[in-house]
């Protein structure tokens, strides 16, 4: 009997879904401006995770050594400096390098740097750190520490630059989850609001159920099934909308905008991203039916 | 057994659509409550089957204090019911027969036994060549008898019917009269509100007349 309940109330949601489908459509087409915006959102957020990553991969500590170290006392260093967990890997610039580099890089100052009878650049290890999310604290400490090993003379690390773009990081993050959380609220009373005017609309069926002896469970079952639908339809259509900005993006917009292209720039979701609009789209519609219907039901 | 115990329903001061109504309708009766327009028939249907609640008094069915009744278990009394609105109560846009189908779906009965039965009722108020058109496609008349063929397709204890023939020409009013009948003669309790004194005189059993919300009258034919 249960089944045969089941099969009905799933055929009186697909008539219902498709019997007011041009209402059912607006309702969707509103889901997915919604759901539309935080993807938008959520795209701008991968490409700064994005490019954050890029940059903290390029940031590299160079330590200088004195002219003419002892080879020992160059893995001496090489070691401490290996040793710390901070340190993803490191490069030994020898003099001739640090000459070809500067010739590569300022070409016209070439014949200079023939000319003068020694090499002046000293050799030095590049470290590269692991990831950003070590604190400027302990690449200070780090820092300071290989600082004091004999035959160090100088470091050059771009600490400002890091400590900017921590702290630009930690203000997207902020941004974001403000923004996603007004933007899901937003969404979820914009549903509720929809699924409210499709049950007021069928007000009257519902008084009738109620009055021929259906149980509340009957009543709202296809109510439920009807908000999930929109809102797993509302959900997959801005997702789709989101893949074809970010096809087209690059191609009109992308251009205009200059140098700025790279920092607003759209990196598609990832399918953890997708799962969970897909699953946030689906709740909002079933959520905003149970508080709609229910007010209906006291018949 | 319906028994209405000192009943008071007052929907704006200081007016009482009804006044103090004590009766009692037996299992198996056939009754009319009739009285002119605004004399409190319809209401008192509706707190009958407890679609509005009294403002005073209390409704026993079979014992039962239906007053009592948790909302989310009046549908167990409703499903003893069979209703006729005086305003159909029809949804549009579904069929004749969803329309007429739904007191089965809902207590899941199989497909081939809705059909059957919707067919059956369906020709029994002489409609089932419309079983598949919309209601805002049938007159006013024809809505009505969609209305009744849901009432009676559940064989319903207690049949209530509020004017069930008042948009029907007389022939027709006297065909559902007699299909009421019969649903009564199978044991089912008949309520009907109406004023149409002709049906009342050929079919009434038990009358109560009704007038400002108060009962003014009883007969009982033997």
């Amino acid at each position: 009997m249960i089944f045969r309940q089941l099969k009905y109330l799933l055929r009186a949601a697909g008539h219902n879904l498709w019997n007011f489908r041009g209402r059912n459509l607006i309702s969707v087409l509103i889901i997915s401006f919604s759901f539309l915006v935080i993807g938008v959102f959520l795209a701008l957020s991968n490409n700064l995770t994005y490019l954050g990553q890029q940059l903290s991969n390029n940031l590299a500590i160079s330590f200088f050594l004195k002219k003419d170290l002892p080879a020992k006392e160059v893995e001496e260093i090489k070691k401490t400096i290996m040793d710390s967990t901070l340190v993803d890997n490191v490069i030994y610039v020898s003099q001739e390098e640090a000459l070809n580099r500067f010739a590569a890089n300022f070409p016209e100052l070439k014949e200079i740097v023939a000319n003068l009878d020694s090499n002046p650049f000293p050799p030095s290890f590049e470290a590269r750190l692991k990831d950003r999310s070590i604190s400027p604290g302990a690449i200070t400490a780090f820092i300071d520490h290989i600082k004091r090993q004999p035959g160090v003379i100088d470091v050059q690390f771009n600490q400002e630059w890091m400590q900017k773009m921590e702290s630009l990081s930690r203000i997207v993050k902020a941004v974001g989850f403000f923004l996603g959380a007004i933007l899901i609220l937003a969404s979820f009373f914009i549903i509720s609001n929809v699924v409210r005017l499709n049950v007021f609309a069928r007000k009257n069926e519902i008084e009738i159920q109620r009055l021929v002896g259906a149980t509340n469970t009957f009543i709202r079952v296809p109510f439920l099934v009807e908000g999930f639908v929109l809102g797993l339809a509302g959900s997959l259509v801005s997702i789709l909308i989101l893949f074809l900005l970010i096809k087209i993006f690059p191609l009109y917009i992308g251009q205009a905008l200059g140098a700025a292209e790279q920092l607003l720039a759209l990196r598609p979701l990832t399918l953890e991203q997708m799962f969970w609009l897909i699953v946030g789209g689906s709740l909002t519609g079933t959520l905003g039916s149970v508080t709609s219907v229910s007010k209906f039901l006291r018949v | 057994m319906i028994e209405l115990y000192h009943i008071w329903k007052q929907y704006q001061k200081p007016h009482w659509a009804i006044s103090d109504i004590s009766l009692e309708i037996n299992t198996g009766d056939f009754c009319f409550i009739t009285g002119p327009s605004g004399s409190g028939k319809t209401t008192l249907l509706r707190i009958i089957f407890r679609e509005i609640f009294p403002t005073e008094g209390q409704i026993l069915i079979d014992g039962v204090n239906v007053l009592k009744i948790p909302d989310n278990k009046i549908y167990k009394l409703r499903r003893l019911m069979g209703i006729v609105f005086q305003d159909f109560r029809l949804m549009f846009h579904q069929s004749v027969f969803a329309n007429v189908a739904i007191p089965l779906q809902i207590i899941g009965l199989p497909d081939k036994e809705i059909r059957r039965r919707v067919f059956n009722s369906l020709r029994q108020v002489n409609l089932h060549h419309k079983m598949w058109e919309y209601p805002n496609r049938l007159s006013y008349g024809e809505q009505q008898r969609v209305a009744i063929a849901r009432a009676i397709v559940n064989h319903p204890k207690i049949l209530l019917a509020d004017e069930p023939t008042g948009n029907l020409d007389p022939e027709l009013a006297f065909e559902i009269m007699s299909i009421f009948k019969e649903i009564n003669e199978q044991g089912a309790t008949v309520i009907i509100g109406s004023h149409d004194r002709e049906l009342i005189r050929h079919f009434g059993h038990k009358i109560f007349f009704l007038q400002k919300g108060k009962i003014i009258g009883q007969e009982v034919k033997p």
